[in-house]
């Protein structure tokens, strides 16, 4: 690993935001390559968070600290991608379903999904399953995730997955739900595409239903 | 069937005070389903006083439940303070400006009397009018948001975060003056002759550590649960969700009962139970909303089995608020289940 990287990594989840600057600029000092100093560097230690927060170490304020620190690194390495470097990213459509107002989940998967490349188009709270639908129409193709926190709202999951058929999207998009009162039989009931249990597994799932996107959609 | 020899009130005041019971008290958290239960929507039961109270008089008769407990939502507190909530036609407000979105906004804080402003007069009212109403039967609670979800409320809940590593003086400003509203709040519920639930929401332990619950949420809880308890009142405690990290932590807030949700029973009374009541915890969603009748009596009947055994008093109660959707039925067959399988021995 390039000691760069390292470093950037390391700032991440030290929640040391001044350090992941200091190392940003480096990178741009010293002529690196910045794109990968956002997915070999940044990226790693945000998953390196994931998984401290999966373990029990890191909690909702160690993570949103390491996600500042990552954003303020961005900010700077950013403006110096060349627009050529860039692959076009992945698009996340990401709500709390309408009747639901609990985000917490929600936001950190938002977090964890930044951080691994996708570009998050994130709805807020208490979506109506016509928003998602608006929304994928604008997007064009991608991944939609569904959380929900209180079980009274599961249906309205349904609802957005049947919209998007009516809409003829359904195949632009892969869904993936998760939240306390879902589960993986949940999400097979409702033709949904996965089930993950936490921010952690919400991840490796988008990486996993991105790879069975349509192509042209995607790049 | 088991018939109930006495009366929810007979039952508790024999609950608090260590004597016999015919069953153990059963506390399904009908909060925002009252509302349901006479056909009124809920935005339209949490602004108005009088229909809460008459709301939740009307639910006691419907299921006889051993506690009434009068809630909308754990913003009450910092509304009162000065942050801007959105409200539903059919749900619970959501908040939508909080009012320390920048720490420059701490001087515009409403805290002197910030207790008599807001809905809080209301829930009040609601009080007085469920004592009125139902009072010589059945005992009246009402919700106390804690300190700490009341700050989360007044900052917005991930700046709030934040501030736990970043601004630790904002936070810890915010949590006092969220304390001294919370106190006089207890002392007002009191005073209309209720019992003050303390519900923190957002310090469980899937959001906090156990070190940041120990710096940040419990010592505010420890101040509340004294005010009340100075007031001869036992303090009773809910945190939703994953609380078992933070159990300890919960008891050493000087609480006389902990609410419980989303944890084994049986290993909070083998860690805990010697040392303070229990209350809980059948399933919300997965039970009461989404289960059958049969469902919720094999839950009841394990809870019961395992209740037996905590030293310090048990009550059978839901992990968290009754989904405003839940059937009748499902409450039905959790009343009915504590009549049958609840005998203390």
């Amino acid at each position: 690993m390039n000691p760069l990287h390292k470093e950037l990594a390391n700032a991440v989840v030290a929640m040391d935001e001044e350090r992941a600057v200091a190392a940003a600029n480096r990178v741009v000092a010293e002529g690196l390559d910045p794109y990968l100093a956002i997915t070999e560097g940044l990226s790693a230690g945000m998953r390196k968070v994931g998984e401290l927060y999966d373990s029990g170490e890191y909690f909702v304020p160690e993570i949103l600290i390491c996600s500042d620190a990552m954003n303020a690194a961005i900010a700077v390495l950013k403006p110096h991608i060349k627009a050529d470097a860039t692959r076009k990213p992945v698009k996340v459509i990401l709500g709390v379903i309408e009747g639901d107002i609990h985000d917490i989940g929600k936001n950190i998967v938002k977090i964890l999904l930044d951080a691994a490349g996708y570009e998050v188009i994130d709805l807020g709270r208490n979506v109506t399953a016509e928003r998602f639908v608006e929304a994928a129409r604008a997007a064009g193709g991608g991944i939609i995730g569904l959380s929900s926190l209180m079980s009274t709202t599961l249906e309205n999951m349904a609802r957005v997955v049947r919209g998007l058929k009516e809409a003829g999207l359904r195949g632009d998009f892969r869904v993936m739900i998760g939240g306390a009162s879902a589960s993986a039989r949940f999400a097979a009931e409702i033709d949904a595409d996965g089930f993950g249990r936490n921010a952690k597994e919400a991840v490796e799932l988008a990486d996993r239903l991105s790879r069975s996107l349509p192509c042209a959609r995607t790049q | 069937m088991r018939q109930d020899t006495m009366t929810p009130k007979e039952r508790f005041t024999a609950f608090l005070t260590g004597k016999p019971m015919d069953r153990f008290l059963c506390v399904p958290l009908i909060l925002n389903h009252a509302a349901r239960v006479n056909g009124v929507k809920v935005g339209a039961y949490n602004r108005d006083g009088r229909l809460m109270g008459q709301c939740h008089a009307d639910a006691w008769r419907r299921y006889g439940h051993d506690l009434i407990a009068i809630f909308s939502d754990t913003a009450i507190l910092a509304e009162a303070m000065g942050t801007g909530l959105d409200f539903q036609e059919d749900d619970v407000p959501l908040v939508e400006r909080p009012a320390v979105s920048i720490p420059g906004d701490l001087s515009r804080l409403v805290t002197t009397q910030a207790h008599t402003l807001g809905r809080l007069p209301l829930f009040i009212e609601a009080v007085r009018v469920a004592v009125a109403a139902v009072g010589s039967e059945v005992p009246v609670s009402c919700c106390v948001p804690a300190p700490f979800t009341t700050a989360a409320c007044l900052r917005g809940t991930d700046q709030f975060a934040r501030d736990l590593i970043r601004n630790r003086v904002l936070a810890l400003k915010l949590l006092k003056l969220s304390t001294a509203t919370a106190c006089d709040f207890a002392n007002d519920i009191l005073d209309a002759g209720g019992i003050p639930v303390v519900v923190d929401p957002v310090a469980t332990g899937s959001v906090l550590s156990l070190r940041m619950f120990e710096e940040f949420a419990q010592p505010c809880l420890k101040e509340l649960h004294g005010a009340i308890s100075r007031r001869g009142c036992p303090a009773v405690l809910h945190i939703c969700g994953q609380t078992s990290r933070i159990l300890d932590a919960m008891v050493g807030t000087n609480a006389n009962l902990l609410s419980l949700d989303d944890i084994s029973m049986a290993e909070a009374r083998d860690r805990v139970g010697g040392r303070i009541g229990l209350m809980g915890n059948v399933r919300p969603t997965q039970t009461l909303l989404k289960g059958n009748a049969e469902d919720v009596t094999r839950e009841v009947r394990t809870l019961c089995d395992i209740g037996r055994g905590c030293a310090r008093g048990f009550i059978l109660g839901s992990g968290c608020e009754v989904p405003i959707a839940t059937a009748s039925r499902n409450i039905d067959a959790m009343m009915s289940a504590v009549q049958e399988y609840g005998q203390m021995k």
